[in-house]
């Protein structure tokens, strides 16, 4: 008689994977955030208001400076109040290849410092499902040191590293870390800028950042991860907003000036922590369309608007879509641990994808952009004969889910910044599964929350943020109540 | 003896219209020191009102640009009345405002953005300090410096100025500074050059 195959039903694999996914959430969701780059102050003795609007945001000069390779979009040299260094005189280039062609480093180290610190209080949650304190004050709290600039005509570069986090001297490690090569199309005749590469790590071109975003918490649904649980092998720990080591290539259209396309595409690892996890790569695909929606022609062409009161922001409607694919490689050790023991298992790959699309408004003192995307991950079933070994799999319904934010920003003073923000999540796998802590993770398929918050700009470079989590119900274990996990934050940081 | 006399009587005339017509002027030539200041450079200086007298506004412009992202000259002395024309050399958007002249803030004026190239024109008819600002590039400044005579000058980094072509007389010499106190003093021209030393504390 053959046994009927069973479903993965270890209590242990279930924990780990729950366990897994709870702890990456948590990690994510308070990942220190990068913010603007002193250096560049200094290199250009100007305020951080020059390209910042609510650092570390960008306003359309910056934007500009960025996509220049650090530089400003137009007669950089006569802004420079830090000379670089020269390695190498400019004729050199003439010599080359008989000689080392000439290259410049920032004449100035061109490192910045920021301390960031969150100070949290969080509404009282049963005791069924874990101590969690009611107030915690600054943590995370991060110091950390970035370095980036520009190396020559066309190279560029970005570093960050979180020196501490948390608790004394405990490290958080890399954040973005690149070499850019700028306007490589240049040499096969493109257009300026239709073709730049960055490699190394860093932050896929995501239509909104979480590395360098405003905001306190993360966007939920770029911390969300594929987690089947009891319901398969997905055990998929990509999410959407941690920095990722590849190459991308990507480029402007309209010579990087205020409208046109964008594109950029990515192959990378799939992940960032300690060596790769699989052989397979992951590919990354990003588009948008940014449209000019001034009035005045003149003010269209400059980097940015010309208003009766001075410079501002574009009034600009960017539409935009994005696609990520990979294969998640499960067992790769080739065994796995039964309640029965070890069994050995055929490592499988789970093909999955991400795709959506995105959208940024802004006119004048307001902004208004939002999100929207779908997940998908290939799922199977283990066939277990005699309790204690894996003789194959079976598919299983694919983990799927859905979501996204939208979020809304006005300035009612240039120092002081009103902020909403709607966040979404459609997990019925995290439903079905009880979610991250093995627990009711919410009532239905879907949590939501809105997230109000205010940020003041003390000075250019010091900045107090508020922001209080009205979050989605959820039932407490072996009960028939329900709670909310709402809390208030408010964070200071500053960079010098 | 006849043609002698009226030689000298003519000679007389002669030397009484000559002098009637020729105004005597000279020179305020001077240094200020400073107390307390990082630096002697751009302390204006000017003659203070002469009362009875005003001037009229000059018809030629003067001009204040914007270049590498400051104001050039730092600080402008000019006859009130005067019009100003603020350039934009550099090729990014800025802007020229100022809260207030003296703190009035009801002369607070914002006069856009214009692209490089291209210069804006004002006219100020109120004698005071504006404090020129720009809203996207915070750290620059400028000032302009609206006073009622002609006879100004702008210090040097050594804190020397000269005041050209003061008619002769005693008068009240004032400064302005970014960072001191006002300083006063008194000076007579009598014809050819004048020196006087000032010193502006913080």
């Amino acid at each position: 008689m053959t046994r009927q195959p069973s479903p993965i039903g270890s209590a242990s694999l279930l924990a780990t994977t729950l366990g897994t996914g709870f702890f990456l959430w948590l990690i994510l969701g308070s990942v220190p955030r990068t913010p603007a780059i002193p250096a560049f102050a200094r290199k250009y003795q100007t305020s951080c208001t020059t390209c910042h609007n609510n650092y570390p945001e960008l306003n359309d000069f910056g934007e500009a400076f960025k996509k220049n390779g650090f530089k400003f979009p137009k007669d950089d040299e006569t802004f420079v109040k830090e000379p670089p260094v020269m390695l190498g005189a400019k004729a050199q280039k003439e010599v080359f290849p008989k000689a080392v062609y000439p290259g410049e480093i920032p004449g100035g180290i061109p490192i910045g410092f920021r301390y960031s610190g969150v100070a949290t209080y969080n509404s009282k949650q049963p005791l069924a499902i874990g101590y969690l304190p009611r107030t915690d004050l600054f943590v995370p709290n991060t110091f950390t040191i970035i370095a980036a600039g520009s190396l020559g005509e066309r190279l560029s570069f970005w570093v960050d590293n979180d020196i501490s986090a948390g608790g004394a001297d405990a490290a958080a490690g890399l954040g973005d870390g690149y070499l850019r090569v700028n306007d490589i199309g240049h040499y096969v005749g493109l257009p300026k800028d239709l073709l730049n590469v960055r490699m190394g790590q860093f932050e896929l071109d995501l239509p909104f950042t979480q590395a360098r975003s405003i905001d306190l918490t993360s966007y939920d649904i770029y911390s969300q991860a594929s987690i089947a649980g009891v319901l398969g092998t997905t055990n998929n720990p990509f999410m959407f907003g941690i920095p990722q080591r590849g190459i991308e290539i990507g480029g402007y259209s309209n010579k990087g000036n205020f409208e046109g396309f964008e594109w950029s595409a990515a192959v990378v690892d799939g992940s960032n922590n300690g060596v790769a996890l699989r052989n397979s790569k992951d590919i990354y695909v990003r588009v948008s369309q940014r449209f000019n929606l001034e009035r005045d022609s003149e003010s269209r062409k400059e980097v940015q608007a010309a208003g009766p009161t001075g410079p501002r922001d574009h009034t600009s409607l960017r539409l935009g879509a994005f696609y990520y694919y990979g294969r998640n490689a499960l067992f790769p050790s080739g065994t796995i641990t039964l309640p029965s023991g070890t069994s050995p298992i055929a490592d499988i790959h789970e093909p999955f994808y991400r795709f959506g699309g995105d959208f940024l408004f802004k006119y004048r003192q307001f902004e208004l952009y939002g999100l929207g995307m779908y997940g998908h991950d290939e799922n199977h079933m283990l066939v277990i004969q005699n309790g204690d070994t894996v003789t194959g799999f079976l598919p299983a319904a694919p983990v799927t889910f859905s979501g996204g934010f939208a979020q809304a920003n006005y300035w009612i003073y240039p120092w002081m910044i009103a902020i909403m923000r709607y966040d979404l999540v459609n997990s019925p796998t995290d439903y079905q599964t009880g979610g991250a802590a093995g627990n009711g993770f919410s009532i239905s398929d879907t949590r939501s929350r809105i997230s109000p918050g205010i940020q003041f700009l003390i000075r250019a470079n010091i900045k107090w943020a508020f922001e209080y989590q009205h979050r989605w119900q959820q039932p407490i274990p072996n009960s028939t109540e329900l709670f909310r996990l709402n809390g208030f934050e408010t964070g200071f940081d500053y960079s010098f | 003896m006849k043609t002698s006399r009226k030689a000298l009587i003519l000679a007389a005339l002669v030397a009484a219209l000559l002098g009637a017509s020729v105004s005597w002027a000279g020179d305020i030539k001077g240094k200020v020191n400073v107390q307390g200041l990082r630096s002697a450079e751009n302390i204006a200086v000017y003659v203070d009102a002469i009362p009875g007298k005003t001037f009229e506004a000059p018809s030629q412009h003067i001009t204040i640009d914007q270049r590498k992202m400051t104001f050039v000259p730092h600080v402008a002395v000019v006859l009130k009345g005067t019009t100003v024309d603020f350039l934009n050399s550099d090729p990014v958007g800025h802007n020229v405002y100022w809260p207030s002249v003296s703190g009035n803030k009801k002369l607070a004026h914002n006069m856009g953005t214009w692209p490089k190239g291209q210069s804006k024109p004002f006219q100020f008819n109120d004698l005071g300090v504006a404090s020129l600002l720009c809203n996207v590039h915070p750290e620059m400044s400028g000032y302009v410096v609206v006073v009622a005579t002609p006879y100004f000058g702008v210090t040097n980094k050594e804190g020397e100025f000269e005041i050209k072509n003061v008619p002769d007389g005693k008068y009240t010499l004032k400064t302005w500074s970014e960072d001191g106190k006002p300083a006063t003093a008194t000076v007579d021209v009598p014809g050819g050059s004048s020196s006087v030393e000032l010193t502006v504390k913080k």
